[in-house]
């Protein structure tokens, strides 16, 4: 029992200091993420392939404990800020890319959405500071078919 | 290739037809495939396609990111030249680490990996091909260099040693094949411990705190070794390393305990499958299996039209089967983990539901249970754990159709954010007596992930085939709001990343 006791508590003494910091671990000053595509206001129809550029950092799993390489997360029509302490959300909205992939083939409903894409680091964190795209809106038209009704 | 205009020596009036060579210096990385001899014996097609497909996605857009140029493709490799010997690495070490991701799902022995070297030198540039002494010493290194490695020269050392933050490996001086002088040779290693600038007074922060951390648990630990009467310290100082070991045995979990006390599931045919284990039996080490609970066969609608994975509506009928009445717990998880066919203890509470793991690693679990007591435990199929998960309703939730509270553990389900899952168990078991079918954590199961039901098979059995990279995960997590913790809610994720959400149950076959 005291060991156990003794366990915790090193447990929580080890975790203090942690929690002073934000999560991610740091990233060089002149990273950057970024579309190659599709542009800014780009107008699609259907399905469309997002392509994900990376600047002086590299490309690598989610596990992978490297310097300077993370990997790639599109956050669609996300409206809420990147909390730098929390894993970045796993959901219908936030697609992970841990294989270390660098491009992803999207089929959206009709209608203006947003982009962006953000690193996260081999434990999902984002970086400190945070590498992330700029916001990119995209507007997908009605399918072919369903116009020609 | 137009492009290479542009690098001819400074001037940009038309070039002299011939004489006058152009030359200039540049940093020069030279690609090739290892084993490619192999790999086309094995499939010809099918690697010819693939290493078109890197050459198109990764390698030629990675260089012109990096403002070089592709000089040609040869069958097997590349070479292009760069200004910047800077970005001449840098593109290296993102073309090989992006191939580590991509080689990640296939097989060891069709990987497709290149060995990379790069070197400076002044070359003689014409329109599809680069000539020159620099080039040769960049094949040789190339030669030289592990598959999945980027190895540089002395000179390309020299000029980015302090502008890439990357580890270096010197390997001396190598004598290559048809090269008078030896060339200096280093290893690039990007996941080496930070040698340049990043190396500053962050991470000194860190080691201070660090060893500020060790000091005041080594005094905390003294202190509670002092404090204790003579007598105990010698009791604990006689096993102090059987702490871990010594938790499971003893007092029976907090978690059997609290199974005991439910209500026993409804009538419904719920016998637990597996007798837990008696302890009466001194047998070696008895497993924890999970309690199961036996869930009838039958037909059920398996999807909805909420979302366009659940799309179409189709009826599936599931022969009888077992289902882990909770998730796979860190107390179950931990005793594979010990037994070392688990890739990694986990920490939290014994009760807790395990997280963090990967499709491929609830594979392994199961394969510990299936070696361990010789039955024939698995993951659930998809269509198993929607029907269990429906538990005989075909109604949004499990409970009805509306948000009710004490049902789910989830983001909205009423209760605060907790930076932990709840103890398994912690809301009302659904109608066949299984808790945390819908939020909690996510969970694996066998299924390859298809991003709609078209052709999904309707005999309950798993769909493998299409997109196996990645797996299907049912639930929803209790960071996701009650959107996910509809029984037909679906989502797919990489087999072998793991995510702080994610667990699974097992299942078991009659």
């Amino acid at each position: 029992m005291q060991i156990l006791r003794c366990v915790a508590l090193s447990a929580v003494l080890a975790l203090l200091p942690g929690m002073a910091f934000s999560q991610g671990k740091a990233a060089p000053k002149d990273a950057k993420v970024y579309f190659i595509t599709p542009y800014d206001g780009q107008r699609v129809r259907g399905g469309f392939l997002v392509r994900f550029g990376l600047r002086n950092m590299g490309v690598t799993h989610a596990g992978d404990d490297y310097q300077n390489a993370g990997h790639h997360h599109l956050l669609v029509d996300v409206n809420d800020p990147i909390d730098p302490k929390e894993p970045i959300p796993q959901d219908k909205s936030h697609l992970h890319f841990g294989a270390g992939q660098t491009e992803t083939f999207l089929e959206l409903p009709p209608g203006t959405h947003t982009l962006q894409l953000v690193l996260g680091d081999a434990k999902h964190y984002p970086f400190d500071p945070p590498v992330v795209s700029d916001k990119i809106t995209v507007r997908v038209r009605q399918p072919v078919s369903a116009r020609s009704k | 290739m137009g492009e290479i205009r542009n690098f001819r020596s400074g001037n940009t009036n038309e070039p002299p037809p011939h004489g006058g060579m152009p030359r200039r210096l540049a940093a020069i990385i030279v690609g090739d495939i290892a084993s490619y001899s192999r790999l086309m014996q094995a499939d010809e097609e099918g690697t010819h396609v693939r290493v078109k497909r890197i050459e198109r996605d990764l390698i030629e857009p990675s260089i012109v990111e990096h403002h070089g140029n592709l000089v040609k493709t040869t069958g097997d490799g590349f070479i292009a030249i760069f200004d910047s010997p800077v970005e001449a690495v840098r593109c290296s070490i993102v073309i090989q680490q992006n191939l580590v991701g991509r080689n990640a799902s296939i097989p060891r022995d069709s990987r497709i990996e290149y060995r990379i070297g790069v070197n400076l030198g002044d070359v003689i540039v014409e329109p599809d091909d680069i000539y020159g002494d620099g080039v040769n010493i960049a094949t040789r290194i190339e030669g030289i260099a592990e598959p999945g490695q980027v190895y540089i020269s002395g000179a390309i050392y020299e000029q980015i040693k302090h502008k890439v933050v990357c580890g270096y490996e010197s390997l001396g001086d190598r004598k290559v094949k048809n090269i008078t002088d030896p060339v200096r040779i280093y290893r690039v290693l990007p996941d080496a411990d930070a040698v340049g600038r990043t190396r500053g007074r962050r991470e000194n922060t860190l080691i201070f705190l660090l060893g500020i951390t060790l000091l005041v648990i080594a005094t905390g630990v003294l202190w509670y070794l002092l404090a204790q009467p003579e007598g105990r310290v010698g009791e604990q100082a006689a096993t102090p390393t059987a702490s871990p070991a010594a938790s499971p045995i003893p007092q029976p979990s907090p978690r059997e305990a609290a199974t005991q006390t439910p209500q026993p599931s409804p009538s419904l045919a719920s016998a637990p499958a597996s007798p837990t284990p008696a302890p009466s039996q001194p047998t070696a080490a008895p497993v924890r299996e999970p309690e199961m609970i036996a869930v009838r066969g039958g037909s059920f609608a398996m999807g909805s039209n909420d979302d366009p994975t659940e799309r179409p509506v189709h009826q599936v009928t599931v022969k009888p089967f077992s289902i882990g009445k909770y998730p796979v717990t860190v107390q179950e998880w931990n005793e594979c983990a010990a037994a070392k066919a688990c890739g990694f203890t986990a920490t939290g509470k014994d009760d807790a539901p395990i997280t963090n793991v990967s499709w491929t690693d609830a594979q392994q679990y199961v394969a510990f249970l299936v070696q361990t007591t010789k039955k024939p435990y698995r993951l659930p199929s998809e269509a198993e754990w929607e029907h269990a998960a429906r538990g005989g309703t075909s109604t949004k939730y499990w409970w009805g159709d509306k948000s009710q509270q004490g049902m789910a553990g989830c983001k909205d389900c009423g209760d605060a954010v907790a930076e932990q899952p709840a103890k398994v168990g912690s809301f009302k078991p659904n109608p066949f007596g299984l808790y945390d079918m819908g939020g909690a954590v996510d969970q694996w199961v066998e299924d390859c992930w298809h991003k709609s039901y078209q052709g999904a098979p309707n005999d309950g059995s798993a769909w493998s085939g299409g997109d196996c990279s990645s797996h299907v995960l049912r639930s929803g997590s209790w960071k996701n709001d009650l959107r996910y913790v509809r029984p037909s809610n679906r989502d797919g994720y990489d087999t072998n990343v793991r995510y702080p959400t994610h667990g699974f149950r097992v299942a078991l076959s009659p």
